[in-house]
């Protein structure tokens, strides 16, 4: 297909499902018609309502049995140790459930409990949280480390730490220490932390499924200043990991830009940095030629979430590790 | 906000007032091998309890540029006129204490709702409770749902009428949803 037929073909569909034409030229460079077309159908689609059990509150077992003599529908995620589907069958929010407010479960998307499990984090280590809040990953990581060690989680958002705050409270988190500021400067705490998660803000591409208004909401521009701000962060990030240390990098984005092209540049800037494997069965591999640019190889190792193969919002997860010789 | 160690004074009055609510010996249970310390913002201190390790980290001064809001296991508030504890520390408490209002399935949705206990919805409560005693508010299955002040004195309970209050709630679980609007 030429440039112009390209043009001409996204521009058309664009109108037909209310995107923005940069959108859809995108995806058919990415992906070709026919899957651009799955994408847009799967995005119309609603997503299962998934929730992770919270092990620093209750036994499993128990808030399973509970949740199912108030007739709510559990299946179990397979490649998460307490991640399950829930449909509610809309009795009531799953906000609003007596188990919630006891912190026996949190609400939370399946990309991004995956997240955590990538991260793994073990019992005694230091583990930095950024851009922390609403607070589903940092519960989750507490959790994996049973309380113990340090979650360190900075957010700047002052609005949104009240909520971080509820949300570790509520979940029975004690290894957690919030501090306010900006990621960025990261540098300056002086830490090491063993482990880093870095769930980026970003323009929320993959998150149409679940907000329509995103079809139309960002240009070409926003996506390039949160592609300067994401680099920015995770430059920060990999200068303070321990060496051996692991970090996860992660956006709730399925634009390249905000990925695989991030990821390129810190493994070209860091050579000590080296994308590793994800043992876990999920997802699809992360593209390392996006748009007929080459990138690294390595960031196949990488896994995407994507509405029209997975049923899930899009989101894009990297796991890396800075060699013990840096 | 700054961390600063609670000084001798301080943490004696917060061990008398949970102590005196809620049993004799309960705030060094509840304190176990941690170590106090507060979070001070203007007009209150947020009382943390953390592990011994963390304090030389928290004495030297943040970074310029950041903040902390939150550090280990929250006990409590410390305001001007009175000690709260925090909705956090009510699981332990629960082990702990028997200073218990049990409410019916009802009762315990409503008390989550931010509503006060009638005597309708008591399944039960120890007969020596006194007005404005603390108690933690537990439905059938004891999960702690919040504090409530009693409004009379337990004995009294039996004559009052179904829709009498019995139980002023003070702090709720409901919170962490209602506090996000």
């Amino acid at each position: 297909m030429s440039r112009k037929e390209l043009r001409q073909k996204a521009k058309t569909i664009a109108k037909e499902y209310e995107y923005l034409p940069y959108m859809i030229e995108r995806y058919l460079a990415l992906w070709g018609e026919e899957e651009t077309l799955q994408f847009i159908e799967a995005c119309e689609q609603p997503i299962k309502t998934s929730i992770r059990l919270n092990t620093l509150r209750i036994e499993p077992e128990k808030v399973i049995a509970s949740l199912q003599k108030k007739k709510v529908d559990l299946e179990k995620i397979p490649w998460l140790t307490h991640g399950y589907y829930a449909d509610f069958e809309g009795r009531s929010t799953p906000g609003a459930f007596l188990e919630h407010m006891l912190g026996y479960y949190y609400v939370q998307g399946v990309p991004s409990m995956t997240t955590v499990e990538v991260l793994d984090p073990q019992p005694d280590e230091t583990v930095l949280d950024l851009a922390a809040a609403p607070g589903g990953k940092t519960t989750h990581i507490a959790q994996q480390m049973q309380n113990t060690g340090k979650v360190l989680a900075i957010e700047m958002d002052r609005q949104r730490l009240a909520s971080l705050e509820s949300n570790i409270l509520r979940c029975g988190v004690t290894n957690a220490l919030i501090l306010r500021g900006d990621a960025k400067k990261v540098e300056k705490l002086g830490f090491e932390p063993d482990r880093i998660l870095l769930d980026v803000p970003c323009s929320g591409e993959g998150l149409i499924p679940l907000d329509p208004t995103r079809k139309t909401s960002k240009s070409m521009a926003d996506i390039r200043f949160c592609a300067t701000r994401e680099d920015e962060l995770l430059d920060a990030a990999v200068n303070v990991l321990a060496p051996g240390g692991t970090i996860v990098y992660s956006t709730c984005s399925i634009a390249p830009e905000e990925n695989e092209y991030i990821v390129d540049d810190i493994l070209k800037r860091h050579p000590e940095m080296k994308v590793v494997p994800i043992p876990l069965d999920f997802g699809t591999p992360g593209y390392s030629e996006p748009f007929g640019v080459s990138l690294d190889e390595s960031l196949k190792l990488s896994k995407r979430f994507l509405p029209h193969l997975h049923g899930s919002e899009g989101f894009f997860i990297c796991k890396m590790i800075k060699e013990e010789s840096a | 906000m700054k961390p600063e160690l609670l000084d001798p004074i301080e943490w004696e009055s917060i061990i008398e007032s949970i102590d005196r609510e809620f049993g004799q010996g309960i705030t060094k249970k509840l304190l176990g091998k941690l170590t106090p310390m507060a979070l001070v913002d203007r007009n209150w201190r947020n009382i943390y309890l953390i592990p011994t390790s963390w304090m030389n980290m928290l004495f030297e001064e943040p970074p310029k540029g950041f903040d902390y809001h939150l550090i280990g296991k929250q006990l409590g508030v410390m305001t001007k006129d009175r000690f709260r504890l925090s909705l956090q520390i009510l699981p332990d408490l629960a082990q702990m204490t028997s200073k218990i209002l049990t409410v019916s399935k009802r009762g315990a949705e409503s008390f989550t709702y931010g509503r006060s206990i009638l005597k309708e919805s008591v399944v039960y409560l120890d007969f020596n409770l006194l007005r404005n005693q603390r108690v933690l508010v537990m439905d059938t299955d004891f999960h702690c749902l919040g504090i409530a002040s009693l409004a009379l004195d337990a004995n009294r309970v039996g004559r009052l009428k179904p829709d009498d209050l019995v139980g002023k709630n003070l702090v709720d679980i409901g919170w962490f949803i209602r506090r996000l609007g």
